[in-house]
């Protein structure tokens, strides 16, 4: 159909678009993520500290009849990586406008985030302490369950930020609620590295 | 293809629902996402807190009249009721009064619309009226730290971790602002002293409340679920104590020194002394204030462990560098009243003995870290924690003085408020210096910890100085009614113009109080005080002109 000069005149009366909105979201998301990783991380360095103390007195640090098992743990770091290049994924894709790519990705990204989550309900299963047990037990549980919740969070914010991408709000350049999001969930698992690593591998 | 639809303008008009009669009343209140309504709750709310604190302080004070027995609490009771001072004195009280400023000034000095997250900071003010509220009511039911009942601990702890998370959101938001939501041409370094210093601090709490909020988590759970290892009921204090030592304390000071960097020029009637350095010096007050690493230790049998920081490079470090900035500080803003027509108006006053109050704090802390004068653990410490919240508290009311014309369209009474403000900072020195000497004399920071540590021939002056502690507190108290009153009994009449103190920066560049929006236009910012700029630039303008 061709362009006519009517067309033209009313696009050309039209008012200019609004500037760029500031990264709001995107900053506010960030200093809040700092806060949340503030969170895990401080607990992380009470359970290495208690940690010291009880080996440095000559005693075992997990109880014997615990069981920490390094594959799921592990598989939860691999799952989460993998994740970060499908949230990656989907950002850039919004940036293309490619909004069907998108939504993919932040499936994906949903799914393996489930995946992990599911992980670590098996890993506290096979854990073998309740959480009174001990205060290993309580520090364990804690900290993975924070993290776990920290993770659903960021879910939860894909979730959100996906729905506004299948409405249109958020393509090209104005993705920034998914970048937001997306951060969020970088720092999630930047998170997971430091309790997989203590918590898993170190234990 | 012809466009045929009306214009969108005039289709959304057409489909708009005919508006509604705004809220009134309460309603008006607590649907408020208006950051000046928000922060002018803040203000007033944490104002109510700091004289519970300050009553609590007072009675604490009194107390300790009977080192050895008991005035008017059993010893039990008495520890309690100084936690309560102190947790009331800062997180319901110094924390949220800045936060609440800063919510409903910042975005008018960077030369935003509004704050970056209103409903947020909205709600994040009714959460914390309400774990507020909680905390206050879990120690009459014999909660808190060292309280006999575990639900009502719990809920102490409860109550103190929402209150840390509604504080984190209202700094996200303020911290926020600063970041992305300055007008064109506002680089960071252009930025109001009192913007840039809620951007250093807030940004410093936010790394600091989420540890505290972790260990009362684990405390928590510990209390309810586990062995307590962290010591129970009697070990939480223990636990969230180092927020309120060195160096932690002394971030919580960081945005009352933006304050007075701020009041000073305008009153000095010149610019700030060489901008830039008190910028790097804000900066370092800030980075000194990251205090998360000194917290008291704790073992997994519940037997305690002595501080591992104490008296070691990094506490000594802080303890004497921390007085650099603010010596700093000063220097400058000597050098801007120096060099000015100093008009001696209220705010100033204010500022002035806070920046007193303020360097006695740091120069206590200095003293502290000198291992050979043993004062660590004794009164000291409290003595540093008093100086340094009064002075936080009173640059802070002088703030709302400063910015009285912005929150209520009116200026608060000047001597009412100026009394107010003497009496806190006369209040402050007398509850300081008593326990500063008290410390000298090995009295125990712990309330209720007995006379063992006090040599006997110095008993009865370590009393005698406890009670005129208490008499401070209460004097701090009263100071803090009579500036609620200057409050309540603002100016009637006309409003105060829209600059009555001749100001520099943004926020004086628009009516008071401000209108929905705050700015209907902002020109490009090309320094740090562009208010004084225009004024002057039209005051050469109108000389030339008769020339």
């Amino acid at each position: 159909m061709a362009t006519t000069a009517t067309d033209l005149e009313v696009f050309a009366a039209a008012p200019s678009p609004p500037a760029p909105r500031p990264r709001v979201l995107l900053v506010g998301t960030a200093l809040a993520a700092g806060s949340v990783a503030m969170v895990v991380l401080a607990l992380i360095a009470l359970y290495a500290r208690l940690r010291a103390d009880v080996i440095a007195a000559g005693e075992i640090w997990l109880p014997e009849e615990s069981n920490v098992q390094l594959t799921p743990g592990s598989m939860g770091m691999v799952t989460l990586l993998l994740s970060l290049v499908t949230a990656a994924w989907a950002v850039q894709a919004l940036r293309d406008d490619d909004r069907g790519h998108a939504l993919m990705a932040f499936g994906v990204t949903l799914v393996l985030g489930a995946a992990y989550i599911n992980g670590a309900a098996y890993g506290w299963q096979q854990f073998g302490l309740g959480v009174t047990s001990s205060t290993q037990a309580l520090l364990i549980y804690t900290i993975t369950g924070l993290h776990v919740a920290m993770a659903a969070v960021g879910m939860l914010y894909m979730l959100v930020m996906g729905f506004r991408a299948v409405g249109g709000q958020l393509t090209g350049r104005a993705a920034e609620g998914a970048t937001a999001a997306v951060l969020y969930w970088f720092v999630t698992v930047g998170v997971y590295a430091v309790v997989w690593y203590t918590i898993t591998v170190v234990k | 293809m012809t466009v045929t639809e009306a214009p969108r303008a005039t289709a959304e008009a057409a489909a708009a629902p005919s508006p509604s009669a705004p809220p009134t009343g309460l309603a008006a209140v607590v649907g408020s996402g208006d950051p000046r309504t928000i922060g002018k709750l803040f203000v007033g709310t944490s104002l109510l807190f700091l004289i519970a604190a300050a009553v609590a302080g007072a009675l604490v004070g009194i107390e300790q009249y009977d080192v050895a027995g008991s005035a008017i609490f059993a010893a039990d009771t008495a520890v309690r009721v100084f936690t309560l001072h102190t947790t009331a004195a800062l997180f319901l009280g110094a924390l949220p009064l800045l936060v609440g400023l800063a919510a409903a000034i910042v975005p008018l000095q960077v030369g935003a619309r509004t704050v970056a997250f209103p409903r947020a900071t909205a709600a994040a003010y009714w959460v914390w009226l309400v774990a507020g509220g909680l905390v206050l009511a879990s120690y009459a039911i014999d909660g808190g730290p060292f309280g006999s009942d575990p639900d009502a601990v719990a809920l102490y702890v409860a109550g103190l971790v929402t209150v840390l998370v509604a504080l984190a959101v209202a700094t996200v938001s303020v911290v926020t602002t600063v970041l992305t939501l300055r007008a064109p041409g506002m680089t960071l370094r252009r930025t109001p002293l009192f913007s840039w210093s809620m951007l250093l601090a807030g940004t410093v709490w936010l790394l600091t409340l989420p540890v505290l909020a972790a260990v009362l988590l684990i405390a928590y759970l510990d209390l309810r679920y586990g062995q307590q290892f962290l010591g129970g009921s009697s070990g939480i204090y223990d636990r969230m104590a180092w927020v309120f030592w060195q160096p932690t304390l002394y971030v919580f000071a960081v945005p009352a020194l933006g304050i007075v960097a701020d009041v000073v020029p305008v009153f000095a009637q010149r610019r700030h002394k060489r901008h830039g350095a008190a910028i790097g010096l804000l900066g370092l007050a800030a980075a000194l204030g990251f205090g998360a690493w000194a917290q008291l230790g704790a073992t997994a049998d519940g037997s305690g462990a002595p501080a591992p920081w104490l008296f070691e490079g990094p506490w000594i470090a802080v303890g004497f560098i921390a007085i650099v900035p603010v010596l700093g500080l000063l220097g400058l803003w000597t050098a801007t009243l120096g060099a000015g027509k100093v008009k001696l108006g209220t705010p100033l006053v204010l500022a002035q003995l806070a920046g007193l109050l303020i360097l006695l704090g740091v120069a206590a802390g200095g003293a502290t870290v000198i291992e050979d004068l043993d004062l660590a653990a004794t009164t000291w410490m409290t003595a540093q924690t008093t100086l340094m919240l009064t002075g936080t508290v009173l640059a802070a009311l002088g703030g709302v003085a400063f910015w009285a014309p912005k929150l209520y369209g009116k200026l608060l009474p000047d001597a009412v408020t100026r009394l107010g403000g003497t009496i806190v900072f006369l209040g402050a020195l007398a509850a300081g210096v008593p326990q500063a000497l008290a410390g000298a004399l090995d009295q125990s920071q712990l309330v209720g910890a007995g006379s063992e540590t006090v040599s006997a021939g110095d008993l009865d002056t370590v009393e005698m100085l406890n009670l005129v502690s208490g008499i401070g507190l209460a004097a701090v108290a009263a100071g803090l009614l009579v500036v609620g009153l200057a409050l309540l009994a603002r100016r009637s009449g006309d409003g105060p113009g829209d600059d009555p103190w001749a100001g520099h920066t943004l926020e004086w560049a628009t009516s008071s109080p401000p209108p929905a929006g705050n700015f209907a236009s902002l020109p490009e910012i090309t320094s740090e005080a562009p208010v004084y700029d225009a004024r002057h630039a039209a005051a050469v303008d109108e000389t030339e002109a008769s020339a």
